[in-house]
């Protein structure tokens, strides 16, 4: 498979042992894992994310609940695929950036995305994190400038992350000829795969990605699964798997 | 103090910038961009000032408050907002962003709201420019604010109620930024408070300082000089801002007063700027009322415009500085200090504007015989339910 695909869990949702399961489970198909910290004030997440989230943190869960459960994975994944934390920014500001990048580093997290900083804001952090020898990954959208986009790809570690819509996670997927377009020159000028996210729920919604870019993450459509059943979420990732299988 | 704030970069000393998704930075450069050439506009200064004289009822009065004064011996002179159409201060801001939506040609506007009066403002401006109007309000404050939520419906916007987190003013903001990062194309977000990403903080100052331009003038009129110290409620801080702005570059004593709730624990009261610590929410870095996790914390006031756990980033860095006192008024005074007022003065206050009375009321004795102005930002009407709930008649 030369196409680099990612999938998203809500950290410790629906519960330790079943989060644990299902990123196994995925990394089976999957090249990365993101782990969601579950925010209390997630602005970039649609309903799904936002209930599984709200449910995780009424269960308690926190930042080293969840590292606890990643430290597990670890031990049992392909030790070549690598895990990332999704955190909204106050997550980071909280501890202090060094305390909460020292924490990624100690438990082997390759880096972060972080949905509520845009490029412009990015410096405090990414200078942090990088330092701490992490990758921080920034994001392309459909509204960002051919100047942006190549600023962006021009420092880019680990891969970029590309936002195929205007909107929050969870919604239908849709490209416009010019957020393709956009998509296709950051792929040119970029040294890492340029992965593209949000609105991917499915094999044909994976296909339409890899069409246009170097992979996809999906989020949504397995949160959803697995808050139904551990079942439900790995025949998912089966049908998903097999129907992929020559991507 | 500095008065050039925020810096090109939407800083308020370290507080302030742009914390948003990536998607939203382009839709924020053409706001900035617009509002610089809003504020070259002679064209559109006359436009603006034309609406506050003629549609919105401005000056408001400062009024010297003689049978309120006598009673708690200081000399007390409110400043009228409550008087301006729609009856509160969110009126100046939303007929400066409507005229700032019709610059970039938006059709669409959205806003939050949290008691409703920057709803209504909302609706109230978008009916007046004939554009579609969404606001997201809280299913909490749907219940405490029926008639404001009536009223906008009759102004003809769609009022969507929130059900995530809370349920109050915070989780309509967090709908109103989801809304926006699918719809900022054709969509303008009229934010109602000095709070979320540059330029909001900036732009909603700069429409709400009138407030404080006219009290200056007002007083010196009346009194001559400048008064011996200003009051004003502060939830996420518009009011206060526009009162305190004008104010900054001199020495008078400005107090901001936050919702102290029921009581000083965590969840039971508003006081962001007594009792937070910085932190990154809803598009800036300022005060915020966390764990030490970052979670933000449930938080109570009896007054939905007050609750809120942060507060505009200028608050932040006027705290800071040392610039501005904040302290806090509990929903009990609040209320007391709205049923003095109305008896006193035959003026009924808003229960935001109550928390900067009754802190006046509580704290008279240390301002004994001195002349003072508090910014009466809203009236009560809206909150007749829950007064009447909590007063004996």
């Amino acid at each position: 498979m030369s196409s680099y695909n990612g999938i998203y869990l809500v950290g410790n949702y629906p519960d330790s042992r079943r989060f644990i399961d299902a990123a196994l489970k995925g990394l089976e198909f999957f090249d990365f894992l993101e782990v969601g910290i579950p925010f209390s004030d997630p602005v970039a997440d649609g309903p799904v994310i936002v209930e599984a989230a709200f449910q995780a943190l009424t269960n308690g869960e926190t930042i080293d609940s969840i590292l606890q459960s990643v430290d597990e994975i670890r031990k049992k994944m392909d030790p070549g695929k690598k895990i990332y934390f999704m955190n909204y920014a106050n997550t980071a500001h909280a501890p202090g950036y060094e305390k909460f990048c020292k924490k990624c580093t100690d438990h082997s997290i390759a880096g972060m995305i972080v949905p509520d900083i845009p490029f412009s804001e990015s410096g405090d952090l990414k200078r942090v994190a990088q330092g701490a020898g992490l990758e921080y990954i920034d994001f392309i959208t459909p509204e960002s400038t051919t100047e942006q986009i190549e600023e962006v790809v021009t420092f880019a570690t680990g891969f970029v992350y590309a936002v195929s819509m205007r909107g929050i996670t969870g919604q239908d997927l849709s490209f416009d000829d010019a957020t393709i377009q956009k998509i296709k020159h950051a792929r040119s000028k970029s040294r890492v795969p340029v992965v593209i996210g949000f609105g991917i729920r499915d094999a044909s919604g994976a296909k339409s990605a890899c069409a246009i870019a170097d992979g996809f993450i999906m989020g949504t459509e397995p949160v959803l699964r697995l808050g139904k059943s551990f079942n439900e979420f790995s025949s998912f990732i089966d049908t998903l798997s097999s129907e992929l299988k020559d991507l | 103090m500095n008065k050039t704030v925020p810096d090109s970069r939407g800083y308020f000393g370290e507080y302030g910038g742009k914390f948003v998704p990536e998607t939203l930075v382009n839709v924020l450069h053409e706001l900035e961009d617009a509002f610089e050439r809003f504020q070259k506009s002679d064209d559109a200064h006359e436009e603006l000032s034309a609406l506050l004289k003629n549609y919105a009822g401005r000056p408001t009065p400062l009024y010297f408050a003689k049978r309120f004064s006598e009673k708690i011996g200081v000399r007390v002179y409110l400043k009228r907002e409550d008087l301006l159409h729609t009856g509160a201060h969110k009126l100046n801001n939303t007929l400066g962003q409507i005229l700032l939506a019709k610059f970039m040609n938006k059709k669409r506007i959205i806003a939050e709201t949290g008691a409703g009066q920057h709803g209504v403002a909302t609706a109230t401006v978008c009916a007046l420019m004939g554009l579609e109007c969404v606001v997201y309000m809280g299913e909490v404050d749907i219940e405490r604010q029926a008639t404001n939520v009536k009223r906008m419906k009759l102004l003809g916007a769609t009022v969507i109620p929130v059900v995530s987190g809370s349920r109050t003013l915070k989780d309509a903001v967090n709908a109103a930024l989801r809304d926006w990062v699918k719809s900022c194309q054709n969509t303008h977000y009229i934010l109602g408070s000095v709070t979320g990403p540059h330029p909001f903080p900036r732009i909603v100052r700069e429409f709400q300082k009138v407030i404080g331009e006219e009290t200056i003038g007002q007083f010196k009129e009346a009194e001559g000089g400048l008064p011996d110290a200003v009051f004003a409620c502060v939830g996420g801080g518009s009011n206060a801002a526009g009162m305190f702005y004008p104010f900054s570059s001199t020495d008078v004593p400005l107090y901001g007063v936050e919702a102290g709730g029921r009581s000083h624990k965590p969840g039971d009261h508003c006081e962001t700027l007594t009792q937070g610590s910085p932190g990154i929410f809803q598009g800036a870095r300022s005060y915020l009322i966390q764990d030490e996790f970052g979670q933000v914390l449930p938080v109570h006031s009896v007054s939905a415009g007050l609750d809120y756990p942060s507060v505009g980033p200028e608050h932040s860095y006027w705290k800071d500085a040392n610039r501005v006192t904040y302290v806090s008024c509990n929903d009990e005074e609040a209320l007391a200090a709205c049923h003095t007022l109305t008896r006193y003065e035959g003026i009924l206050p808003a229960l935001e504007s109550s928390h900067a009375v009754g802190y006046l009321i509580e704290h008279a004795a240390d301002f004994a015989g001195k002349t003072v102005i508090v910014n009466l930002s809203g009236r009560g009407d809206k909150d007749l339910g829950i007064i009447l709930g909590e007063v004996k008649l």
